[in-house]
């Protein structure tokens, strides 16, 4: 890869895309933008209701119910003769239609009582009597419950400062009272200081329960630690991904269309100086909107106050975001090698974008509330956020496998950027085969590819997770672990599969048992790796035990030669399930779905026999 | 009319033979799947008594005053008080995980009582266990109002019976059911946007041209084609919802409104495609466009998301249905008037 030429090629893809935006698609693009910016805040000032007027409730004017019912948008009040409402309050008492939408207004209703209440102590004189309790939280960490690890740290005492933090009272006045009783000032309290409540700017840096940091007010204002605020400020940075794709995803699928890549193709520039000069405008770019939302961010929501904090909140802000930039780029320039037509890449475009939004958005939710958050960079966009440092063991978790999967994809797209196979049609499961199959040099990278495929693995078994959740646990544990074992199985034998396809072995079963090998050694290799990185920078993740602890032996106690034993056990299971789908593979497509089938089973067996003896 | 029907038939055979649609099926499940873990989750973190009964908390109750807290904690079933004599001894009980937090209070002079609560840091419980802090700190607050009520001159609203209701009822009508609605919609506009830049940039437009096709013909049958998907996919999430148990109110006026949007959405598609040609200045604008309308409906005095709660959930005032009606004229116009652009103007060269 020569930089001159990569330079060059990324300055063709700007002034080409310069010459296209004439002075009409400018105009109506900056038109476009206005009205974004001029509806933006006028619909956030309006609010986002979803919930406006879905039930309906017969209360009189002069029930003190009514003012409740009328100030809250999600009720509508009628009256209570009539017959068609939810709720009904009478004089003889409240009553619900019996049905699940008659239950669930009553229960709307009680909060909103509960909420008008407060509204209406807030203008009592006597600030005590309206509000006889005052709370503050604070977040102390349990030691692990049930057993488990030593008991030592049992030992330690309270920190000075949690108990008797005395000193605030006498603060009368209305609404909840806000004296700092000095615990730690880290993490500025939104709830306590303004009114009642919070309203206004979205407040970052509100319960930071990473260090303790505590709240207090009325007990109303006690909320659980969830970034909401953060995290609609985090999306901001994945938003504007999903329009730059759609035009990296056009300018790569152009190239496809009558053959106009081939002029790049026979000129002196390697794939990689093409495939890196088209993608650098794109990342710049990316980079670019990133760098402007994060400092716009930064700014107007400080952390703390200092050019200098600022300039770091976004400076870690925007190196968490580049890896979801990249993977972006990269997913969407595979796709766009394997789509046939527009509309193809068009569905392909819209799966990648809500695929990996939510991969980087939801587990920023459990942001303090699970580990499992850290594996999405957007955790580290809302930390730094909120003002908490990151160090650079968290950042390589979290983003590694992201640059581990960008670059797995680049690898696989560009071994598809050639003539024979750019320019022909064939649909993305074949395309797809292709792509693995010129990855493949000989019996070894077999292994190698086997050992790339981890990070996909673990994103399919986390979906598989997330999309299993909602089932009762009889039945989604043993989906659960058929669906990890069929991920895991695909990954180990896809690639043989594509290399059988394409001839590349000898369909001998000599060939069969060592490619067989192979793949299960580089799997056990690859989850090994990934298992030494899970106990450096997640030690307690319980999440993931259920999922991956199984066959990685982790976190299981016992004598050191069963460990010696569970370490190897995976090893015996990855060959034996990948030489039997590598058998399939060596003959055709339904002895390769048959002995997949096989393979899943063993392997659920195998997970299903280390969950129930060591779990 | 059956030359643009098969126009339309093309344009669905292509998509049948990629068969990458199937994608587009996937990602509505995978959203409905995904959010129903998302609210099934949170809502089990934020209110758990929905989804485990069985869960009682157990708080450690300390300081002076501890006692006046205690008879509001053992008065529900799902709380349980343990009292403390010396917060250290609640504190090392917590620390082991023996109680779930603790509750130390004070009274002030003013005889406003100050709780310190302690909740767990950092794991899954920490939602579960600072909601409950907030209910009983609650029921305490009312407790203490009841008390002092003398002092008052504003009476607080007695609360509504509690009910059991799963928090997830309200969320299937105001976000699933209009997410799985409108999702297609989109989708249907911006393919919509690609088949006729497609026909641009491949230049087989000029092979449709000489068919005896009208261009008015070949614009109509590509948007029949992709304006007839949404709904279909809207209808078949609604069957699939009430044969899980969700009842549908208003399935025919919701579809009607989904067919007035979907037909809006893929006139601008075409539109801009029609305009612009390349497909990535149409998309881009296209779906920055999409956004641009599809935020300014919650100006209106009903967006069409609401509106789809409310029909579903079946208490749509008047004004729902007015606003149905409105969707459908304004589309149809929207339609019309392109028609008559491209009646006049043609296809271009």
């Amino acid at each position: 890869m020569k930089a001159r030429k990569t330079l060059r090629i990324a300055r063709w893809e700007v002034s080409k895309n310069a010459g296209q935006f004439d002075r009409r698609t400018v105009a109506v693009a900056a038109a476009v933008l206005l009205l974004v910016a001029v509806l933006t805040p006028l619909v956030a000032s309006q609010g986002i209701t979803l919930d406006d007027g879905i039930y309906r409730v017969g209360v009189a004017e002069d029930s003190p119910y009514y003012d409740p019912v009328a100030e809250d948008p999600t009720f509508v009040a009628v009256s209570p003769e009539t017959e068609n409402a939810d709720v009904w309050i009478r004089s003889d008492g409240i009553r619900a239609t019996d049905t699940q939408k008659g239950r669930a207004a009553l229960a709307e209703l009680r909060t909103t009582v509960e909420s008008y209440n407060d509204r209406l102590m807030a203008a009592e004189a006597d600030g005590s009597a309206a509000f006889p309790v005052e709370v503050s939280v604070e977040y102390v960490e349990q030691d692990r419950v049930g057993g488990g690890g030593a008991s030592a740290p049992a030992t330690r005492t309270p920190d000075e400062g949690e108990v008797g933090l005395g000193g605030s009272d006498g603060s009368g006045g209305d609404g909840s009272p806000g004296d700092e009783s000095g615990t730690d000032a880290s993490g500025d309290n939104s709830g306590t200081g303004d009114g009642d409540g919070q309203v206004g700017a979205p407040s970052v840096g509100s319960q930071g329960s990473l260090f303790g940091g505590g709240q207090q007010g009325t007990p109303s204002d006690v909320a659980p630690p969830f970034p909401f605020e953060s995290l609609v400020l985090a999306f901001a940075f994945v938003l504007p991904m999903n329009f730059v794709i759609q035009a990296y995803a056009s300018t790569i699928l152009d190239e496809r269309i009558n053959d106009r890549g081939e002029l790049l193709l026979v000129s002196p520039v390697s794939r990689g100086d093409i495939i890196a000069g088209k993608t650098l405008p794109y990342l710049l770019g990316m980079v670019a909107i990133a760098s402007v939302t994060a400092v716009g961010i930064a700014v107007l929501t400080p952390a703390a106050d200092g050019a200098v904090s600022i300039a770091t909140t976004a400076g870690t802000s925007v190196l968490a975001v580049i890896p979801i930039a990249l993977l972006f780029l990269a997913s969407s320039f595979v796709g766009a090698m394997f789509a046939r037509s527009f509309k193809e890449l068009t569905f392909v475009t819209v799966t990648l974008s809500v695929f990996l939004t939510s991969y980087a958005f939801v587990p920023a939710i459990f942001t303090n509330v699970h580990p499992v958050a850290s594996i999405s960079p957007l955790t580290l966009v809302v930390r730094a956020l909120r003002g908490t440092a990151v160090t650079l063991g968290e950042y390589a978790f979290s983003t590694g496998p992201l640059y581990l999967s960008s670059a797995v994809l680049f690898a696989l797209g560009a071994g598809v950027y050639r003539e024979e196979d750019m320019f022909t049609q064939r649909s993305v499961p074949l395309k797809f085969l292709d792509a693995l199959n010129g990855q493949i040099s000989g019996a070894r990278s077999v292994a190698k590819l086997s050992a790339l495929s981890i990070p996909f693995v673990f994103v399919g078994e986390l979906l598989a997770v997330a999309l299993l959740f909602a089932l009762p646990v009889e039945l989604s544990m043993p989906i659960l672990l058929i669906a990890i074992a069929f991920v895991e199985e695909v990954a180990k034998s896809v690639h043989v599969y594509a290399g059988f396809a394409h001839a590349r072995f000898a369909r001998s079963l000599r060939s069969v048992g060592i490619l067989g090998f192979l793949s299960g050694l580089g799997f056990f290799l690859g989850e090994k790796a990934v298992a030494v990185a899970q106990l450096v920078g997640l030690p307690d993740l319980e999440l993931g035990r259920a999922a991956f602890g199984t066959v990685t032996g982790l976190g299981v106690e016992t004598s050191p030669l069963v460990l010696a034993g569970l370490l190897f056990a995976p090893l015996a299971l990855h060959a034996v399930t990948a030489t039997t789908t590598a058998y399939g593979a060596s003959r055709d497509r339904r002895w390769y779905a048959i002995t997949l089938v096989w393979a899943t089973l063993v392997h659920a067996a195998y997970n299903l026999t280390v969950v129930s003896h060591l779990g | 009319m059956d030359k643009r029907l098969t126009v339309a038939g093309r344009e669905l055979a292509s998509l049948r033979s990629e068969k990458t649609i199937v994608l587009a099926i996937l990602i509505q499940l995978f959203v409905a799947a995904f959010s129903s873990f998302l609210a099934v989750g949170l809502v089990s973190l934020y209110d758990p008594g929905s989804v485990s009964n069985q869960f009682v908390v157990e708080f450690g109750v300390t300081g002076e005053d501890g006692e006046d807290l205690v008879p509001v904690l053992e008065a529900k079933d799902g709380w349980r008080a343990v009292e403390y004599d010396t917060e250290e001894a609640a504190m090392r009980d917590f620390r082991r995980g023996e109680i779930h937090a603790v509750l130390a209070v004070e009274r002030g002079d003013d005889g406003r009582a100050h709780v310190w609560a302690t909740a767990p840091d950092g794991n899954v419980r920490t939602t579960l266990v600072v909601t409950q802090i907030r209910d009983a700190l609650e029921a305490f607050e009312r407790h203490e109002r009841d008390r002092l009520s003398s002092r008052l001159e504003r009476t607080p609203v007695e609360l509504p019976p509690d009910s059991s209701s799963s928090p997830y009822f309200g969320f299937t009508y105001t976000v699933l059911i209009p997410l799985l609605t409108f999702l297609p919609v989109f989708l249907s506009g911006s393919v919509a946007v690609d088949a006729i830049a497609e026909e641009y940039d491949r230049g087989t437009l000029e092979l449709l041209r000489v068919t005896p096709l009208t261009p008015t013909d070949i614009v109509d049958g590509k948007m029949l084609a992709m304006g007839i998907l949404a709904p279909v996919q809207a209808g078949a999430w609604l069957a699939l919802l009430s044969f899980n148990g969700t009842q549908i109110a208003n399935p025919v006026e919701i579809l009607l409104l989904v067919t007035g949007l979907s037909l809006a959405v893929v006139t601008m598609g075409a539109a801009t495609a029609l305009a612009f040609r390349e497909r990535k200045q149409s998309q881009f604008l296209f779906s920055m466009g999409v956004l641009v309308v599809f935020s300014a409906t919650y100006l209106l005095p009903e967006s069409p998301p609401n509106a789809v709660a409310k029909l579903a959930i079946g208490s749509p005032p008047t004004l729902t249905h007015a606003m149905v009606g409105v969707y459908l004229v304004i589309s149809a116009v929207g339609f019309l008037a392109l028609r008559r652009v491209v009646g006049r103007r043609g296809l271009g060269t």
